[in-house]
């Protein structure tokens, strides 16, 4: 049987006495595409970091297609196609630079990079010519991080809200070809707090709350048959009402 | 409101403070002990020369000209060295209902960010005359104490609205390279035009003009001493008026002023097909993915508005600083006009620094990240910033070299080889400490503001320090060259400071990249870091 995409086992991250992530388990088995949802300040990007190895975690073991983290880091961040929540762009580039950059650092051959480069660019859009990165708009950001995160073909994704600030023809062109990547058997990992786009994408989903997963399983087995995703969210992570209190704001 | 806005302005200053460490806490006070130090020392002569009764005379005809030198180097040192301090970040605080009268106020506070040192002069000078019976002793108290602030708040007045007009006028991308060469030219040309032969004595003639009784110094020198008082007080009363309307006029330009209107226009990447060229030249040589990297941050660099300043600095600023003192005296034979060449190459290199190696990854920013989530070893990411600041270094010297041949400073063949060879030997030693710094010390820095400064805040005090260490061996081959007359003493002495040099470069890329692995959270954390509502060091 072929080891699952991600399995993490008693994950720990603390930070002075607070616990960012605590005692984590989790296993996204490969080819499923997996909402990670959570509260802001939850754990979300702290774990894909960890994932990433972007952080060492405090305790606990990571393995990522069936290797271990840290001990084969190398090997695992050839196969993993990385879309983090802070900017992985280097402004002071083209598209184009950046995309060949990119898929030369991942092993390509510099006509390879360039050539898929330029496929991705027409692609997602993002044929501005000679354009600096440090002119995109937000939307044209996150494309371009896709589609660097596309370019050495990559087993896993790591994505942290890959949809925040891209127009719904983007958003729509993204989620497509995200699904396509599932189809052809690679694994998604993704954070976003469009709980529809998750609904809508996701076969499984966990629930993390103050560093701790409260809920996980298929799309069909959280919503009941009844609740939509985001009923079951605001439930189990307990939002409150306390604005209500407040006189002054009425 | 002003209040408020200098405590979020505190918080994030406390939030950076607690992510470094205590150790970075103690390097900037020693380091700013260090540098107060020597301005308190000076502060002292200021004292102790204006408290003596027999300089009377010196004292009235002097002090007016010192104060010229406050103000000269209170408006033009932020200039020259590109570093104009701390400043609002009016686009954070735009949004929010801050009379605009505040926010001035505000900045010209900021203003003495920089100023510290001319405030410590100041005081040292205004405590001597108070105690120099001359002018009055302890009567003269309040005449002192009135005319100090005055003259002190013409600068600041002052300062901020020239602030206010550079910052806009250096946010123009083809603007600011063309007016930072002019305004370095213009503020080292007296001393180029003395020491290339214009008679002292046509300089003179301009004394009459800079000691004109309504020049603002003119009038602080003379109420300070106690002549003309009542003429003086309204000349510099007009003066601080004049300069608070410029400031506030200033200030309310760059408050409509539209930065990204200003740059939008040219924000393409314009190489011709042989600079793209050039870019690919290190991969021919170095292996993917080091050939990649180093081809980015050439690329990158190379469009990053404060370098490419820095890098004009480096042969236009060093050459007129360096060359007036080539010039002077001994007809060419000083030491000085002997290595000419080698001494305004290694200024160009600790010029570089501030750009490449001191803070390597500062210009990335949160994309530093990628060296640590890439299939990349660190090392090779940091040889790769190195290989393209060394690129730059040789560059540069090329430069200088070529411009220098123009100059009157007898530049052989052997010299411009010398020059080569001593700034590897230097770089060796500057690249090995600078990826250390650059993992210890990260800072994010804005590439489009000229101004802002390049290692983190605490280390920047620390060079002061590290230059003559670093540069201690190569220091030691020109002195065993005086010391025996012999250029096989240098030679060799240089050849054992390549190999030291290569030793310490080793060992401090092993060091840098296990600190590397164990701080790339906080080196993340630290180049994705905005700022408050005061931008700028």
């Amino acid at each position: 049987m072929m080891e699952p995409a991600i399995a993490v086992h008693d994950l720990r991250k603390v930070y002075g006495e607070k616990a960012a992530v605590d005692g984590l388990d989790l296993v996204v088995p490969r080819g499923c595409f997996f909402g990670f949802l959570g509260p802001n300040g939850a754990g979300k990007s702290t774990t894909i970091r960890m994932l990433t190895g972007l952080i060492p975690p405090t305790s606990g073991t990571i393995e990522l297609l069936g290797m271990r983290l840290p001990e084969q880091e190398m090997e695992i961040k050839r196969r993993i196609g990385l879309v983090p929540d802070e900017s992985l762009l280097f402004d002071r580039l083209t598209g184009a630079e950046f995309l060949e950059f990119v898929g030369r650092v991942y092993g390509l051959e510099r006509p390879v990079a360039r050539e898929r480069g330029q496929s991705l660019l027409g692609l997602f859009e993002l044929r501005e010519d000679r354009k600096l990165i440090a002119e995109y708009s937000k939307g044209m950001r996150k494309r371009l991080a896709m589609a660097a995160s596309l370019i050495h073909h990559p087993d896993l994704f790591l994505m942290d809200e890959p949809f925040e600030g891209v127009d719904a023809v983007g958003a729509r062109l993204m989620k497509d070809i995200l699904l396509d990547q599932v189809r052809r058997g690679a694994t998604i990992f993704l954070t976003s707090h469009v709980l529809e786009v998750v609904e809508r994408l996701c076969d499984r989903v966990a629930i993390i709350d103050k560093g701790r997963i409260v809920r996980e399983g298929s799309m069909d087995e959280l919503r009941g048959g009844t609740e939509s995703l985001e009923d079951v969210f605001v439930r189990v992570v307990g939002a409150g009402r306390e604005f209500q209190e407040l006189d002054w704001l009425k | 409101m002003i209040r408020a806005i200098l405590r979020a302005q505190l918080l994030s200053m406390r939030s950076f403070r607690l992510a470094s460490s205590r150790r970075g806490a103690v390097v900037s006070a020693i380091t700013s002990l260090v540098w107060y130090g020597f301005w308190t020392f000076l502060a002292v002569v200021a004292e102790e020369l204006t408290a003596s009764r027999e300089f009377r005379r010196q004292i009235e005809n002097w002090l007016p000209m010192g104060l010229l030198g406050v103000s000269a180097w209170w408006q033009l040192a932020p200039i020259a060295s590109a570093s104009m301090g701390a400043s609002l970040d009016l686009r954070k605080l735009l949004v929010y209902p801050v009379p605009r009268g505040s926010l001035f106020a505000i900045e010209v506070l900021l203003r003495m960010t920089n100023s510290a040192e001319m405030l410590l002069l100041l005081a040292g000078a205004a405590i001597g005359l108070v105690r120099n019976p001359a002018f009055g002793g302890w009567v003269g108290l309040a005449r002192v104490a009135l005319t100090m602030p005055a003259f002190v708040a013409f600068n600041l007045l002052l300062s901020a609205g020239v602030r206010s007009l550079l910052e806009r006028q250096l946010s123009r991308r083809r603007v600011r390279e063309v007016m930072v060469l002019l305004l370095v030219m213009v503020s080292a040309l007296p001393r180029l035009l003395m020491s290339t032969g214009v008679p002292a004595h046509r300089f003179d003639r301009l004394s009459p003009v800079v000691r004109n009784a309504l020049w603002p110094w003119m009038a602080a020198g003379r109420w300070l001493t106690g002549s003309q008082v009542a003429g003086s007080a309204a000349v510099l009363a007009g003066w601080v008026a004049l300069a608070l309307a410029f400031g506030r006029w200033q200030f309310g330009r760059s408050l409509r002023y539209d930065i990204e209107a200003a740059q939008a226009t040219v924000a393409v990447a314009k190489e011709a097909a042989w600079t793209a060229r050039l870019y690919r030249l290190p991969s021919l040589v170095l292996p993917d993915p080091l050939g990649a990297l180093v081809e980015k941050d050439l690329r990158s660099l190379s469009r990053t508005p404060r370098f490419r300043l820095v890098f004009i600095m480096g042969f236009s600023f060093g050459l007129l600083v360096w060359l007036p003192m080539a010039l002077r005296g001994s007809g060419g034979s000083s030491t000085i006009a002997q290595n000419f060449l080698a001494i305004v190459s290694m200024y160009a290199l600790m010029l570089l620094g501030q750009v490449t190696y001191w803070n390597s990854l500062g210009f990335d920013r949160s994309a530093a990240q990628l060296y640590f989530a890439a299939p990349v070893p660190i090392a090779w990411a940091l040889a790769a910033k190195n290989i393209a600041a060394a690129i730059f270094i040789f560059l540069e010297i090329a430069v200088v070299a070529a411009v220098s041949s123009f100059l009157p400073v007898g530049l052989a063949p052997g010299k411009i080889v010398e020059a080569f060879l001593v700034t590897a030997v230097a770089a060796l030693y500057m690249l090995g400490l600078g990826n250390m710094s650059s993992v210890y010390y990260p800072r994010a820095m804005n590439p489009q503001r000229v101004s802002a400064g390049g290692a983190a805040a605490r280390f920047q005090g620390l060079l002061v320090l590290l230059y003559p260490v670093a540069l201690l061996p190569v220091i030691l081959a020109y002195v065993a060259r005086y010391a025996f007359a012999s250029q096989l003493a240098f030679d060799v002495v240089l050849g054992l400071a390549a190999v030291l040099g290569a030793a310490v470069y080793g060992m401090a890329m092993e060091s840098a990249v296990s600190a590397a692995g164990r701080r790339r959270e906080m080196i993340v954390a630290e180049l994705a870091r905005g700022e408050g509502p005061v931008a700028g060091e």
